[in-house]
């Protein structure tokens, strides 16, 4: 981090003064606000957290702290069901993440995340890959008009057309399917304009010296580009997994009724709807469950998250 | 280089997906925007600039497009200042620069879906850790601000119910949730602010933090900035998650959250009324088209592609 001669920085004196402590007015103040954001950024995970560890008293009376007395507490649902009470008494916590699994096909939903997420991922490696190789290194009458038809298509936000997309599907009889989640991820416009500028970088006689020793243009892309890739690829796959692993939008469209094809998002959306007091704790855990996996993964490799995500911000 | 008909294997998949998938939807919402086709209807009525007049008369559709330029009008310009901001101090200070980054790109991560539904929570009324905070601030220095004092006298506002304060409330989640991404779009401007020219800049007597801040860092943020801006706004734009958690029959309180993605989603698909979903579809296409053609008329002003 720079700590000279930027906007708002410490007094050039100060920071020359060595590693050792020195307070400072202006860096202090700096800190504060930064604290201040932080908290307001960090509240709703707090919330969030501390609410799937509490029973559904404390988090009616705002009590227990962080992590909640974990006081046993009555499971009513249990008793109602006719089991002895004392086998009933259940412990906050356990009670949350258990009900988070049981009350609705939670595992489901998150195998379903799983599939739709990388398939997309696969499939919009598969046809973008080619493409793009195509519009870098090979050079055939009507490149340039494909080229531009991926520049306009760059425009077009897809759910925006959300709506003419749910006919098509609607009338090919695909919605409620894996299909539906899928198809109009297919294409990724962004990714082939990526790609393409990528592969412009890679110097045209390692493609020759592939050519000379015999290698199809096919094998050429998946065995000679694509390795040099990687990196390019790596942040593209960040990119479209976070995107489509939080996607509300198009399940909610596509998606009606049939739980067993619910991603996360919609799987927690549902739990809402019929959440009651009793249910939110349980409810806070869904969500931390469903948040968890980026966020772990983000904290891991931020470098590359962050790489990926802001992908879009290269020209 | 020669390609023997192979490119057409490579470039084919796409070219098909992309006319199909991309180019064919948008034909598909023009020609039915001037009809008032349903789904599982066998034909369609042609009803000319119906869906349009209706789109630019009705008050429902006023409402529409007061709710989304509020949103946007409010997020856009925060969440841009906001990242710059933060950008600013954490580059600028010399410890847990990368603590606060990581913390501040946080929502970025989290499904939008869930953090609504944990927002919902925070602001209500009675129970939301929000209001049963400022509730403690009663009593103190802070009785002073007016607005405070009424809140200790009848009650902090319902957040998300109350049609004065939904919208705006609606808009500060977005804020919460984008601001962190346009931080990161900013560092990463920051570190190709060549050092040089702050020297150079305080040779030329830019002594305060303030000058330097106008002559060098600002202007050579340019880039980042057209680019940050034009994000926010088509990324505000699109705004549903929130909307559709909080008010999942019709746009909150007296339509006042009543976005454009939202209206799309109940006329078309809540009430299969495809007409008017289509219209909306077609006016929403061209604001976004057009913030981004205006980006990539000022990007091109200095840079080319390929």
């Amino acid at each position: 981090m720079s700590d000279t001669a930027l906007p708002a920085s410490a007094p050039v004196s100060a920071s020359r003064a060595g590693p050792a402590f020195r307070f400072s007015v202006a860096e202090t103040a700096k800190h504060l606000i930064l604290v201040l954001g932080s908290l307001v950024v960090l509240l709703p995970f707090y919330v969030m957290v501390s609410y799937s560890f509490k029973s559904p008293a404390e988090i009616m009376q705002n009590m227990g702290g962080f992590f909640g007395a974990q006081e046993l507490f009555r499971d009513d649902y249990c008793v109602k069901l006719g089991r002895d009470l004392a086998d009933c008494m259940v412990t906050p916590v356990i009670y949350n993440y258990t009900t988070a699994f049981q009350k609705a096909p939670l595992l489901r939903y998150l195998f379903n995340g799983l599939v739709v997420t990388i398939s997309i991922f696969v499939i919009q490696v598969l046809v973008a890959l080619p493409c793009a190789y195509a519009l870098a290194k090979l050079r055939f009458w009507g490149r340039e008009a494909v080229f531009g038809l991926v520049l306009f298509c760059l425009l077009i936000p897809v759910h925006a057309i959300a709506l003419p997309l749910y006919i098509m599907l609607a009338k090919l009889g695909l919605t409620n399917s894996y299909a539906a989640l899928v198809i109009p991820w297919t294409i990724s416009v962004f990714g082939i304009f990526l790609m393409r500028q990528f592969f412009m970088t890679v110097p045209d006689n390692l493609i020759d010296a592939a050519r000379m020793d015999g290698m199809r243009e096919f094998s050429i892309i998946w065995n000679v580009m694509l390795p040099t890739a990687i990196p390019a690829l790596l942040a593209f796959a960040i990119f479209s997994v976070v995107a489509h692993w939080n996607d509300y939008f198009w399940p909610r469209i596509v998606i009606t009724g049939d739980r067993s094809l619910f991603t996360p998002p919609l799987g927690l959306r549902e739990f809402k709807g019929d959440a009651d007091g009793d249910n939110f704790g349980p409810m806070m855990a869904t969500a931390t469950i469903i948040v968890t996996p980026l966020i772990v993964a983000f904290l891991i490799a931020q470098r590359r998250f962050i790489e990926g995500i802001t992908l879009s911000g290269m020209k | 280089m020669r390609s023997g008909g192979a490119h057409w294997w490579f470039v084919g998949p796409a070219l098909f997906l992309m006319v199909v998938i991309l180019l064919m939807p948008i034909l598909m919402a023009g020609a039915l925007s001037f009809t008032s086709y349903s789904l599982g209807n066998p034909g369609a009525a042609f009803v000319g600039f119906d869906n349009y007049e209706k789109i630019f008369t009705r008050s429902t559709y006023a409402k529409m497009f007061g709710a989304t330029f509020r949103y946007v009008f409010v997020v856009v310009p925060l969440s841009v200042g906001l990242g710059l901001g933060a950008a600013l101090l954490i580059n600028s200070t010399k410890r847990f620069g990368d603590l606060y980054k990581t913390i501040y790109f946080l929502p970025v991560m989290a499904a939008l879906i869930a953090m609504a539904i944990v927002w919902e929570f925070a602001l209500h009324p009675t129970v939301g850790i929000v209001n049963s905070t400022l509730e403690r601030g009663c009593g103190t220095f802070l009785e002073g601000w007016s607005w405070f004092a009424r809140g200790c006298e009848r009650g902090f506002p319902l957040w998300l119910t109350d049609r004065d304060y939904a919208i705006w409330t609606v808009a500060f989640i977005g804020v919460w949730q984008g601001f962190g991404f346009n931080m990161v779009l900013y560092l990463a401007g920051l570190t190709s602010v060549p050092r040089e020219l702050y020297h150079a800049a305080e040779m030329d007597g830019a002594k305060s933090a303030w000058d330097r801040f106008r002559l060098v860092t600002w202007p050579m943020l340019g880039p980042t900035t057209v680019f940050v801006v034009t994000i926010s706004f088509i990324r505000s734009f699109q705004v549903f998650d929130t909307v559709e958690a909080f008010y999942p029959q019709g746009g909150g309180p007296s339509k006042s959250v009543y976005v454009m993605m939202f209206a799309i989603y109940e006329k078309a698909i809540q009430q299969n009324l495809m007409g008017i979903g289509a219209a909306i579809t077609v006016v929403f296409l061209a604001f976004v088209m057009f913030l981004t053609l205006v980006q990539r008329w000022l990007v091109e002003k200095r840079v080319h592609y390929s």
